[in-house]
């Protein structure tokens, strides 16, 4: 992935903004940026009462993901003699680049536990991968800025230069002073940290939701274990799947065996079934029972059905999104089934059999659209017929049926004559692709 | 051929091999013991930095800066480079051992080698020559055949290898610790890291890999194994006990090949020197990447990565430029790296130990209480060595 030169603040502000088309990024606010504390260098420091007096040094800072672009501090985690307690936010006076300022003088302390929604700003996300959303990249945080807005404190940049980074090397107020290289905003970040699957609803998912999918697959291959887990959490479903579609197989089920059996199903409906009975293929037979369990039951059996069928075979390239209309059925009834099937597929047209379920013809959309709404469907039978080949025609015929019809698609047909689904080009393409390659010096790394 | 393959037969490098020849020179069949342990930590290690990288996809610079904070991070790096650099220059050494047998200056043969090394590295034609340096540097594989021909003491060799004993002094303490240092090399262990990350292996590949780190060590320790003990039949029984020039290393191989002894040597190190002078500068860039967050690779532009570039060449140009300096003894270059090596390693087989047990990073394949006491002894037995040898330094 290419690396974007370090631009100074305003400019990487501006380009922020013009990327996320928003107009509001609170580094731009010079009110903000003179106020940044570095998360780095405020660890350790000093945490004192309202009197001046030192209470216990700074262990970690608690903040709480939710609602906001920007999430708030809930809380600190101080210090006390040998024990480590927890302060509630709400009683931080102020905060600076050396020393916190609590507003009473009788602190109450408690242990702290993890909460859901919260994560541990140094022992989650300092040095640890965040998702850059506008470089399309996986980097480290060198240093976190804090700043007051909106009456809280609250997480507002994440600077990822290296040049912040070697300065936390050195000791005292050298290594604690603010130094914005190259900051990102938060809202336009993705923190991986582990949150115990919340679902968060702040800036990063909607700054993820723009990706393209190929882009996504590209993020998420690019991480592992939990943190590609957490990346996924934070998708929504749907563009989840779209970018699981764009990932090798191989890559594909790593990330699965991280997931729970739940989340996988709800991944694996979304995605086409050709591709999702694919990737089930080669699971390890228990784990894939645990996952179609988890599915709908009428999904999990049409992929079972599809997952028996060899590879080579059309059966098992096919993909059995399709609309099925009766000859008896309308031209208005035809175009609104696959209206309604939009989401699930983009379909050419309509596959047409007769009362028994038999094939009879494939309509392409335009005849649809040119055809009177009221007209019966039968009446638009007629020349191209469709080329349809058995489920269990190898794939040597189907490539000639298809290089003889030269259409988009072809229609697969079960013993009785009726259709089970159809092969895309772009199905017998991944058919042909040549196998992925074996062994340890695959890809296009480039180390060596 | 993996990377486990190359990383091994690369640690057959110039300075290996010296290493070997000088405890089977001085010593005999007596240190065997040390190359079997250290073979052992190989393969324990190797496995390890394989698993890391294929279950947490992030490089162990990274993984350390994670985990333990900046000034840890800066530190494994910065212990890194200075070993990699340390080796890097040893292996320009061998080129210029090897060129002096065939009677050409350091002048020529060290420049030249660091050009062609760099020149087919950056143009991406490595992955071609590859195997060309591969080939040269299975040459050392003849010292199997030499260790039978020049007909050692089985017996004593048997005893070295199985009872661990060792003359207290400095000398002795001293090539045990470049042992040590020279086949669990730290830049090996990086390597295969950053290799499983950056081919982005899965977990299904993890069996293949370690097939190719189990064979990649072995065949370091095989080889180990027999220059020591043709060195021990040959040079250690003529009273040869101190090598200070390739030509009396050599010497060990004239049994197989007669007077072809020294072309048969100088062609090994040759290909050895060149298959780890292009791979150290590689790895070393990719890790100092590492510590930024991102790691670069040759897919990367200067423009992109100037820190991976500025690192690769200034690596080499250092290297090269070392072993050119006036009146440079090359034989101890070739060993005092290996200290260097084995000190520097420290940190790092700490830091993996770390790595491996901790659940969060390494789930279901963090390492078992009976694998940490091992690795904990692998480090516990370095730490003796490279103590002992600091108090034999200070107290001559």
């Amino acid at each position: 992935m290419k690396k974007p030169p370090t631009l100074p603040i305003t400019k990487v502000v501006n380009r922020v903004e013009k990327a996320v088309g928003r107009r509001d990024s609170v580094l731009a606010r010079k009110s903000i940026r003179d106020s940044l504390v570095s998360l780095a260098g405020l660890i350790g420091c000093p945490v004192r009462n309202e009197d001046g007096r030192e209470i216990g040094r700074l262990v970690d800072v608690v903040v709480r993901h939710g609602e906001d672009a920007y999430p708030p501090v809930s809380g600190l985690i101080v210090k006390v003699g040998q024990r480590q307690s927890f302060i509630d936010g709400a009683r931080i006076a102020t905060l600076t680049h050396n020393e916190i300022r609590l507003s009473s003088t009788t602190i109450n302390l408690t242990d702290y536990k993890r909460r859901q929604g919260e994560s541990l700003l140094d022992s989650d996300v300092l040095d640890h991968q965040i998702v850059d959303v506008n470089g399309l990249r996986v980097v480290r945080s060198s240093d976190l800025y804090l700043a007051p807005l909106d009456k809280e404190i609250r997480v507002v940049g994440v600077d990822i230069s290296f040049v912040t980074f070697l300065r936390r090397i050195f000791p005292g107020a050298l290594g604690r002073r603010a130094t914005p290289q190259h900051v990102l905003d938060w809202s336009t970040v993705a923190s991986l940290a582990d949150t115990s699957g919340v679902v968060k609803t702040s800036g990063s998912k909607t700054a993820l939701s723009q990706l393209r999918p190929a882009d996504l697959a590209d993020l998420i291959e690019d991480l592992a274990g939990r943190e590609q887990s957490a990346l996924i959490e934070m998708l929504d479903p749907e563009l989840a799947a779209d970018a699981l579609e764009e990932m090798e197989d191989e890559e594909l089920q790593g990330l699965l065996r991280g997931l729970t059996e739940d989340r996988a199903a709800e991944l694996l409906s979304r995605m086409e079934p050709d591709e999702s009975a694919e990737v089930l293929r080669d699971l390890a037979d228990e784990h894939r029972e645990d996952i179609l369990k988890a599915m709908d039951a009428k999904l999990a059996k049409q992929l079972r059905q599809l997952i028996s069928f060899d590879e080579t075979l059309a059966g098992g390239i096919m993909t059995t999104h399709m609309v099925i209309a009766r000859e008896d059925d309308t031209v208005a009834q035809a175009l609104q089934m696959l209206v309604e099937s939009r989401d699930r597929d983009i379909s050419d047209g309509v596959v047409m059999v007769d009362s028994k379920g038999k094939l009879i013809d494939h309509i392409q959309i335009i005849e649809l659209v040119a055809a009177k709404a009221s007209a019966s469907l039968s009446t638009l039978i007629g020349p191209p017929y469709p080329t349809a080949v058995n489920i269990d025609s190898p794939l040597e015929e189907v490539i000639e049926e298809f290089s003889n019809n030269r259409g988009a698609s072809i229609v697969v047909i079960d013993e009785k004559g009726k259709p089970v689904g159809r092969i895309l080009a772009d199905d017998l393409v991944d058919a042909l692709k040549p196998g992925e390659q074996q062994g340890l010096s695959k890809g296009s790394g480039a180390l060596q | 051929m993996g990377p486990g393959v190359i990383a091994g037969l690369s640690d057959d490098d110039p300075a290996g091999i010296t290493t070997y020849s000088q405890v089977g020179a001085k010593f005999g069949y007596q240190l065997l013991w040390v190359l079997v342990i250290s073979t052992v930590a190989l393969i324990l290690f190797q496995d390890l930095g394989a698993r890391i990288g294929v279950v947490t996809r992030q490089g162990l610079i990274g993984l350390v800066r994670q985990k333990y904070g900046a000034r840890s991070g800066t530190l494994s790096a910065v212990a890194l480079l200075v070993a990699n650099f340390g080796t890097l220059t040893a292996e320009f050494a061998g080129i210029a051992a090897a060129g002096q047998l065939f009677g050409y200056s350091r002048f020529i043969t060290v420049p030249l080698a660091a050009f062609v090394v760099s020149f087919l590295v950056l143009r991406g034609s490595f992955a071609r020559v590859e195997k060309v340096f591969f080939a040269l540097s299975a040459v050392f594989i003849a010292y199997v055949v030499a260790g039978f021909m020049a007909h050692p003491d089985w017996g004593k060799a048997l005893h070295g290898v199985v009872v661990p004993t060792m003359p207290f002094n400095h000398d002795a303490i001293y090539i045990a610790t470049a042992t040590l240092g020279t086949t669990l090399a730290p830049w090996g262990l990086a390597f295969i890291q950053s290799y499983a990350v950056d081919k982005r292996l899965t977990r299904d590949d993890l069996k293949l890999l370690r097939v190719d780190v189990w064979t990649g060590s072995l065949l370091t320790g095989i080889i180990g194994f027999f220059v020591i003990v043709t060195c021990a039949a040959t040079l250690n029984k003529d009273g040869q006990k101190n090598i200070t020039d390739a030509a009396q290393a050599a010497q060990a191989l004239v049994p197989l090949a007669g007077t072809l002894a020294k072309a048969l040597f100088a062609i090994g190190l040759v290909g050895a020197a060149l298959l780890a002078a292009s791979i150290l500068p590689l790895s070393t860039a990719y890790s100092v990447g590492d510590l930024t967050g991102q790691p670069a690779a040759l897919d990367d532009g200067p423009k992109d990565a100037p820190l991976f570039y500025a690192t690769f060449g200034l690596m080499t140009f250092l290297a090269a430029g070392l072993i050119l300096l006036p009146g440079i003894p090359l034989i101890r270059v070739l060993v005092l790296t290996q200290i260097l090596n084995a000190v520097l390693l420290l940190p790092l087989l700490f830091f993996m130990y770390g790595i491996s047990k901790d659940i969060r990073l390494m789930g279901e394949f963090a390492s078992t209480r009976r694998m940490r006491i091992v690795y904990g002894a692998i480090i516990s037995l370095v730490s003796i060595c490279v103590i002992a040898l600091l108090w034999f330094t200070v107290h001559p």
